[in-house]
This record gives structure tokens, C-alpha cells and sequence, in this order.
């Protein structure tokens, strides 16, 4: 090895040479500008609290994740702007009125245990944000129930609605609303319009991949289809589960995250029909109201299986 | 090899949850309070101790075909032994505890010390294993426990120690707060293995360890080899 120090170097770095411009730090912008939208929606709708917990959430997360490379003797890459993209996906699934200590808790959790401590940026097995959600919602049923923190609104929760007065009481809330994000729920995950808007943007553009997002609302809504022909008294249309809870917010955000996603489009395809197909059977047989996040962190775990999904090389058996 | 270095290496350099990796059943599914640890740690000791010291005293008679049942078997009536004593005398621990006592029979350590030292060495030196490494493997269990229960429900061994205003971090009580904690606690094993490791001067050894190098040879070319070349 001493010797290998003084030798001529010939290649310094690994293929691909041709670069073709696209990088992490302008996909980050891409999904930022996909989300502002939302952004300002949830500060129409819930206003400077929102922006609160927006804020806070990114400064932890840009803040923890520079501390944490600096500690783990690595080149600092905050600028890459995927710890301010996680931030605000986190922030995204918090009531607005979440204590301070809670969104802090919540973005130090995601970015330590969630990314870097299985190695940094795309080395991490679930989607970061949902690793900071999952604690937090684990931990703290009662502050992370949007439902119970938020009672000075006159919107309503449209999934709990569901749960416990059937479907005729939630279909009463008119559609519109549920497009305009007037809806209690996390205070980005529930701007169901600007969130459709930026994410056909993002999946058009192929920032996201569209397999992915397709597949995954194809699983919400075929299983939704097949429960209110089956039962129609009791269970809501589909376009109902598409509009509430993070099922949009998951669909084009988390689930494609590429850190996590399988890297082929029929594996790509399955995993996002298995991710969307979970979201239903959770919230029809499961005790949470919304199981997207848990449906999003049960697939990720299934993607490197779902890798194995290979073409037969040619002349193979 | 004397009787206290066997009795002393159960305790940190052999560590049985954190260092041999073994007995994660119970480690991860009793520990969400300090107490529950200590009292399965007490039970593991009798069991360990006394059965390391009649496997010893019983090795040349076992053939070596049947070892593993009669390791069993042994194993088994100890702890049945315990499992009586508990519901005689600690029955709320019994309770809390649950299947996990029967299980102490299939617990990774009680075999693997019979199998990689009672069944080779004499019963003092036997005797002094199982102490060692039941004793190492209580204080880990009580350390885990401790760290879960005082997070996840601001208590310790039942006394509270924070303040009033401390929300309990429920995740940590529960059982997907055993599997971080171990995880953090293993990654800061291995920590100090890699400090210590550099301490001594075995710069190769230690870079092997935290990035597994050993079998590249391209060091100048890789930012690991050129921060070495750097210090040196």
C-alpha cells in the first residue's frame, strides 16, 4: 500500500464521465419549488403557525445534519439542500399548533437515526422524514393528533369523520374543500390541491418517478373502488381516500424518495401499488385514521425484494 | 487462564448483549424498566452458574453425539427451578416477566457457555464463566432497561428523576425503542473498539474496522487512505 502512494494515477474518479447537468442540489430545489404551493396554502389556512413549524423544523434539520457531518469528519453538504427538503416534509405532517420541543424532537430523530446514522444521503432504508414522524406520532399520540390540537377551526377531520360516523357524514364534506385543503391534518399533508399541482409538475418533469406515484394512487384508489362497490354505505369513494390524509403528500414525496424506491419501472410500479394498496388496508381494518405513513415505511422496507425483479439476460434460463 | 480473568471478561471484553451480540430475546423484550432487568439479569445468573458447574462436573460422562439435549435438559430443569422460586417469592416480577423466564431455557448465552466453555474446562474456572458473564449480562440488561425507563417514562426502578414538565418519550417503552437503543448502544461499542483500537496504534487494524479496508489496496486514491497519509 506505501508504494501505491507514489504510483501514477490514472483514473481519479468513477464513471460516468458525462455528466448530463442534473444534480442533487437543483432536484432538491425542483421538489422545493414543487412544494411551495402547499406552502403557501397551509399559510392561507392555518396561517403563521404553520410557517412557524415550517421554519423551525428546516433550521433543525439543515443545522443537525451539518453537525452531524462535521462530527462524522465528512465534507459538509448542507448545501445539497436534502436536509431542508426533509425538514419540510416533516413539518408538512405536523399539526400547525405543535409545540416547539416536539418539531425540534422530531427533525434531530429524522436526521440522526433516520439518515446518518446508517451513512448519510441515500444510504438510509426508510424515508427520513417518515423515520421523524413515526417517533413522534409513536411517542406522542395526543400532540401529534391534529384533530385534538387544533380546536380553535371550524374545519373538520375528514378520515376521523369517517371512522366514527360513517361514510354519508363524510361525504358531506364538500370536495372543494377537501381540493382547498380546508380539512384538519398535518398542516402541508392536507393541501390535497397544491400538493396534486406541484407533484404532476415534479412526476412530468421525471423528478419523481411518475411508476411510483402512479402505482401507489392505482393502489388507493382500486382497493377504495373494490370497498364501496362491495359496501357502499360504508366505506367513502375513492376520490375521498385520494384527497385525505398524506396520501398525496406520500404519493408524490415520500414514496419516490430514490434513497428508498426500487430502480426499475415494473418494480418501481409494484412497490407503489403495494404502498398505496397498505394505506387502505389500514385505514379500513387498522386502528390509525390515516395509515399512509405507515403503508410508505412498510414499502421501503419491501424495495431492495422488489429490486430482485430483474429481466432474464439473454439466452438465460 | 485464572479464575478471575474468566470472571472478568464476561464483564467487558466479552460482554454478552453488547459485544458477543448473544440472549438478544430478552435483552430486547423485557428491558422497558430498569427492575424488569435486573430480576431477568438474577435469573440468568442462577441459571448460567449453575448449570456451567454441572455441565463441567458431567462433561466426560455426556457423549459428545446427545451433548446439546442433555445441555438442554439441564438448562431446563434450572430453570423451572427458578420459575418456581420466582412465583414463591416475587410473583409481581413473575408476572411481569411473563414467558420470557421459560424462555431463559432457549437463551443463546446458557447454551453457548456450556457448548464453547463448560463442556472444555473444569468447574471451578466453569463456575467463574458463568458468573462473569451472567453478572455482565445483568448490568447490561439494567443499563438498557434504565435508559429506556427513564426516557420513555421518566422513572427509575419506579422513583421519578424528571422534572415535571418532561413529556415521556413513549416510543422508548415500547418495543420498536428497544431495537434503537441496542442499535445506538452497539454502534457505541463499536465506537470505542475503533478508538481504542487507534490508541494502541493499530492505525490498519482500526480503518479496518470502521470501513472495512482490509481487502483494498487502493489507499492514496480513496479519501479514507489520503486523510491517513495526511496525519502521518
Amino acid at each position: 500500500m506505501p508504494d501505491a502512494r507514489n504510483a501514477v494515477l490514472l483514473a481519479m474518479s468513477a464513471p460516468p464521465y458525462w455528466h448530463c447537468g442534473r444534480t442533487v442540489q437543483r432536484q432538491s430545489l425542483w421538489i422545493a419549488a414543487a412544494l411551495a404551493p402547499a406552502v403557501l396554502c397551509a399559510l392561507w389556512n392555518w396561517g403563521l403557525p404553520a410557517l412557524r413549524v415550517m421554519a423551525l423544523s428546516v433550521a433543525v434539520c439543515v443545522a443537525v445534519e451539518a453537525l452531524c457531518q462535521k462530527a462524522m469528519g465528512r465534507e459538509i453538504a448542507v448545501d445539497d439542500g436534502t436536509a431542508a427538503v426533509s425538514g419540510l416534509l416533516l413539518a408538512f405532517m405536523l399539526p400547525a399548533a405543535a409545540p416547539w420541543w416536539l418539531v425540534c424532537l422530531g427533525a434531530v430523530v429524522a436526521i440522526c437515526l433516520g439518515k446518518m446514522a446508517f451513512g448519510g444521503l441515500g444510504a438510509n432504508p426508510v424515508n427520513t422524514s417518515l423515520v421523524g414522524w413515526a417517533v413522534l406520532f409513536v411517542s406522542f399520540p395526543l400532540l401529534m393528533d391534529a384533530n385534538a390540537m387544533q380546536l380553535d377551526t371550524e374545519f373538520v377531520d375528514p378520515l376521523l369523520r369517517l371512522k366514527f360516523f360513517g361514510a354519508a357524514a363524510a361525504e358531506e364534506i364538500p370536495f372543494t374543500d377537501l381540493l382547498l385543503g380546508h380539512q384538519i391534518n398535518g398542516l402541508g399533508a392536507g393541501q390535497a390541491g397544491a400538493l396534486l399541482l406541484g407533484g404532476s409538475f415534479l412526476a412530468a418533469r421525471g423528478f419523481v418517478r411518475w411508476h411510483i406515484a402512479l402505482g401507489f394512487f392505482l393502489g388507493v384508489a382500486g382497493l377504495a373502488t373494490a370497498f364501496a362497490l362491495a359496501d357502499p354505505a360504508a366505506n367513502a369513494s375513492p376520490f375521498f381516500h385520494l384527497a385525505t390524509g398524506s396520501v398525496l403528500l406520500g404519493g408524490f414525496f415520500l414514496i419516490t424518495d430514490p434513497a428508498n424506491a426500487p430502480s426499475r419501472p415494473l418494480p418501481m410500479f409494484l412497490y407503489g401499488l403495494i404502498g398505496g394498496a397498505l394505506v387502505m388496508l389500514i385505514r379500513k381494518y387498522g386502528v390509525y385514521a390515516d395509515g399512509t405513513p405507515f403503508a410508505i415505511l412498510l414499502a421501503n422496507l419491501l424495495a431492495p425484494q422488489l429490486d430482485l425483479l430483474r429481466p432474464k439476460p439473454f439466452g438465460g434460463r | 487462564m485464572s479464575v478471575l480473568k474468566e470472571f472478568t471478561k464476561g464483564l467487558w471484553k466479552e460482554l454478552p448483549p453488547f459485544r458477543l451480540v448473544l440472549g438478544l430475546c430478552p435483552t430486547l423484550a423485557v428491558t422497558n424498566s430498569a427492575s424488569n432487568g435486573l430480576g431477568m439479569g438474577a435469573a440468568v445468573i442462577f441459571v448460567l452458574v449453575l448449570s456451567n458447574m454441572i455441565i463441567s462436573m458431567v462433561r466426560h460422562i455426556i457423549p459428545a453425539k446427545v451433548r446439546i439435549a442433555c445441555f438442554i435438559v439441564i438448562a431446563a430443569s434450572l430453570v423451572v427451578a427458578v420459575e418456581l422460586l420466582m412465583q414463591a417469592y416475587a410473583y409481581p416480577l413473575y408476572e411481569r416477566l411473563g414467558i420470557f423466564v421459560p424462555l431463559i431455557v432457549v437463551n443463546c448465552i446458557i447454551l453457548g457457555r456450556a457448548e464453547a466453555f463448560a463442556a472444555k474446562n473444569g468447574v471451578a474456572a466453569s463456575v467463574a464463566d458463568g458468573l462473569g458473564m451472567g453478572l455482565g449480562f445483568t448490568m447490561s440488561l439494567t443499563f438498557l432497561g434504565s435508559i429506556r425507563e427513564v426516557l420513555g417514562n421518566g422513572t427509575w426502578f419506579g422513583m421519578a428523576v424528571m422534572p415535571e414538565s418532561f413529556e415521556p418519550l413513549r416510543i422508548m417503552v415500547q418495543a420498536p425503542g428497544a431495537f434503537i437503543c441496542l442499535g445506538l448502544i452497539l454502534a457505541g461499542m463499536n465506537m470505542l473498539n475503533f478508538r481504542q483500537a487507534r490508541r494502541r496504534g493499530e492505525q490498519a487494524e482500526a480503518l479496518a474496522q470502521q470501513q472495512g479496508c482490509g481487502s483494498c489496496g487502493g489507499c492514496t486514491a480513496c479519501g479514507a487512505g489520503a486523510r491517513d497519509a495526511q496525519a502521518q
